[in-house]
């Protein structure tokens, strides 16, 4: 039976060259706009390769203190997190971090870096690849070693290539030992930087110890799933601060998720996160995406089908139940869609690395990886779940319609949808 | 075999009325080979489709094989259109999309528990009977017409029907090919005693038939 409809589904294929030709391109062009979409949201919320705990892990970015009733809101400082939020009981790791960027100067060619300052437990948050080396840890973080651990693509520029452990780079003046070299990061991640250096070696990170604002941002790894439990306590912690920091009548500490901060509003006042407007309207995008094709296809689908008829009346004729009709041209439908879909798959990877090249044009000295939008076996699935869906969706309502066709005007031929 | 009690098709459009067939009563026993005559529009097809559960009747009774099939739905119908029932038509509905073996094929993929290699089997048999063996990986329209009416009589008795029901099976083919057509009816009827009713325009295909059934506007005259 499966042969028999997949045979019959190339053959139509074949045969209707126009509708084909017409189907393919919507399909494809759909699955493929969808798909360097998903493969984007993928990189900012998706537990991919760098950040495999991601959905466990709270980022810390925001603090706001009210005083009189009035409140000012900033980044934490370093002093801050390292005294209120780290060893939470809730968490297993915190870890701060800040990003800035530095443009060497190697040679004459002029090339900018992500910095990102940060301490050991960064790199038990993150799983990245070490090529070389490794991280650092502890000691070199109390001690404010000048090391640094640079992406791949970073000792390219620096060392053509050649090994880079033991070896210096110069950032701001001071040389600082390479001691590790990762594979890049997914660009639009928390983790993503060229150079990675402890946070101490930027001296002045504690000139304003009880300074509650700064520029620095904590990611939290909770114990277990419930994310909760760490924003409770997050919370006791800042109901105690307000006797130890003079000037403040309370602070408010905000933890979410990459994919809370998506999703939420962009009000960040809520204690737990409120999937708001940003995901309302994430929604509606998505769906007008596919609703507007799929009823393209739709429309297409009846004209293609319709034409059929005179193969319906015969099947029926024979013994097909409507059931089977509907069973045959929806597998046909679903086979076409797939095929376009793999079509558009094939061109989302090339559409996603043109959109990195668009997007490095902007900003020459600060370029994403190349393999930023990769795609990712998650986008990979989903958008191959969207192709079934709506090759689903948009077969049945034309395939139901014909298989209630009376058998013999069905017989006569022509199109009667 | 086939009897139908008070049959009345009425085609309704806008602006006129058809009354194809004015209360029909008509029996056909088992192992008959009966043809039905008449002018043009006087209602043979409705009422061979009606026979063959592809159309339903305005008002009436059909009993098939002892079953009052007027009530059936869907999916009795077309276990009934697949094991009981073979349909001959005039401008052969072969699927030009398939080859003549997967068209001969066709019934059985509706019929459970038909392995591929059986339908294969059966099909070559099929093809065997009506004499075209040598052309079943071609298609439809690589067919002269008489090669498709055979094509069309071995889709029809593949499945082994007990009624088949052929709707001027002769008349878009030439009087050799008509002849050809018309003797693997006559024999079928003979060594399977298959009940067929056969509509013709034909006087001499006719009277190779055990019984005439003439019609005119509607009605069963004699
Ligand atoms: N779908 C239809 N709609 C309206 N009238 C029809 C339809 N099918 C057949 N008729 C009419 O019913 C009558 C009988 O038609 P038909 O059974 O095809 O005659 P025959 O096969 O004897 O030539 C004719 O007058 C024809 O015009
Ligand atoms: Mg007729």
């Amino acid at each position: 039976m499966m042969k028999n409809y997949i045979k019959i589904a190339f053959k139509v294929m074949l045969r209707k060259k126009y509708y084909t030709a017409l189907s393919l391109i919507g399909i494809s062009f759909t699955i493929m706009m969808v798909t360097v979409f998903a493969s984007f949201i993928d990189s900012v919320i998706g537990a991919n390769a760098t950040e495999v705990n991601r959905n466990r892990t709270l980022i810390f970015d925001k603090v706001s203190m009210y005083k009189a009733g009035k409140e000012t809101a900033s980044a934490p400082s370093y002093p801050f997190i390292e005294k209120y939020v780290a060893g939470l009981e809730s968490t297993e790791y915190v870890s701060a971090f800040t990003d800035i960027s530095y443009v060497s100067d190697v040679n004459g060619r002029l090339q900018g870096h992500h910095l990102k300052l940060t301490d050991e437990n960064f790199w038990k948050i993150m799983t990245f690849d070490f090529l070389e080396g490794k991280p650092f840890h502890q000691t070199e973080v109390k001690t404010g070693a000048r090391v640094a651990v640079i992406t791949e693509k970073a000792k390219e520029y620096f060392f053509n290539d050649q090994q880079a452990v033991g070896k210096s780079i110069a950032v701001y003046g001071n040389s600082y030992k390479v001691i590790g070299v990762v594979e890049p990061a997914v660009g639009y991640s928390k983790a993503y930087a060229d150079i990675y250096l402890p946070l101490t070696t930027d001296t002045s990170v504690y000139s304003k110890p009880n300074e509650i604002s700064g520029s620095y941002c904590a990611m939290l790894l909770a114990k277990t799933s419930d994310l909760k439990k760490v924003r409770t306590e997050l919370r006791g912690r800042m109901r105690k601060i307000r006797n130890h920091v003079s000037g403040v009548d309370s602070v408010k500490a905000y933890a979410f998720t990459a994919l809370e901060q998506f999703s939420k509003s962009s009000s960040f006042r809520d204690d737990e996160p409120e999937y708001g407007k940003t995901a309302i309207a994430l929604i509606v995008v998505l769906i007008l995406f596919m609703l507007i094709p799929a009823i393209s296809l739709i429309n297409l689908n009846l004209s293609r089908i319709g034409e059929r008829a005179e193969e319906i009346g015969i099947r029926k004729s024979f013994g097909a139940t409507s059931r089977a009709v509907i069973n045959q041209l929806v597998i046909e439908n679903i086979i076409i869609t797939l095929v376009g879909g793999l079509v558009g798959l094939g061109l989302a990877i090339y559409a996603s690395q043109l959109l990195v090249v668009v997007i490095n044009s902007f900003d020459p000295l600060f370029k994403i990886p190349e393999g930023s939008l990769i795609l990712s076996w998650r986008v990979f699935a989903s958008s191959l779940f969207s192709c079934l869906l709506f090759g689903l969706l948009s077969g049945v309502y034309p395939a139901w319609k014909i298989s209630r066709l009376n058998v013999i005007k069905a017989l006569r031929g022509g199109n009667n949808l | 075999m086939i009897q139908l009690s008070n049959i009345e098709k009425v085609y309704r459009t806008k602006t006129i009325e058809t009354i194809a067939l004015n209360k029909v009563n008509l029996g056909i026993n088992k192992g008959e080979f009966v043809a039905i005559m008449g002018p043009s529009g006087c209602g043979k097809s409705t009422l061979l489709n009606i026979m063959g559960l592809l159309d339903s009747p305005t008002a009436g009774t059909i009993s098939l094989d002892g079953q009052a099939v007027t009530s059936f739905g869907d999916k009795k119908l077309a276990n009934f259109r697949n094991k009981k029932l073979g349909f001959i038509f005039q401008s052969y509905h072969l699927i030009n999309d398939l080859s003549v073996l997967d068209n001969v094929e066709l019934p059985l993929l509706y019929r459970d528990g038909v392995s591929g290699s059986e339908r294969r089997k059966r099909a070559m048999e099929a093809l065997e009977k009506v004499g075209l063996s040598a052309r079943m990986k071609h298609y439809p329209n690589q067919l002269s017409g008489g090669q498709r009416q055979r094509v069309a009589i071995a889709r029809a008795i593949i499945g082994d029907p007990e009624i088949i029901l052929a709707d001027e099976p002769t008349g878009n083919l030439d009087s050799v090919m008509g002849e050809e057509v018309i003797n693997i009816l006559l024999n079928l009827n003979k060594t399977d005693g298959t009940t067929i009713v056969m509509v013709t325009h034909d006087e001499h295909m006719a009277n190779k038939t055990q019984r005439i059934i003439r019609f005119f506007d509607g009605q069963q005259v004699n």
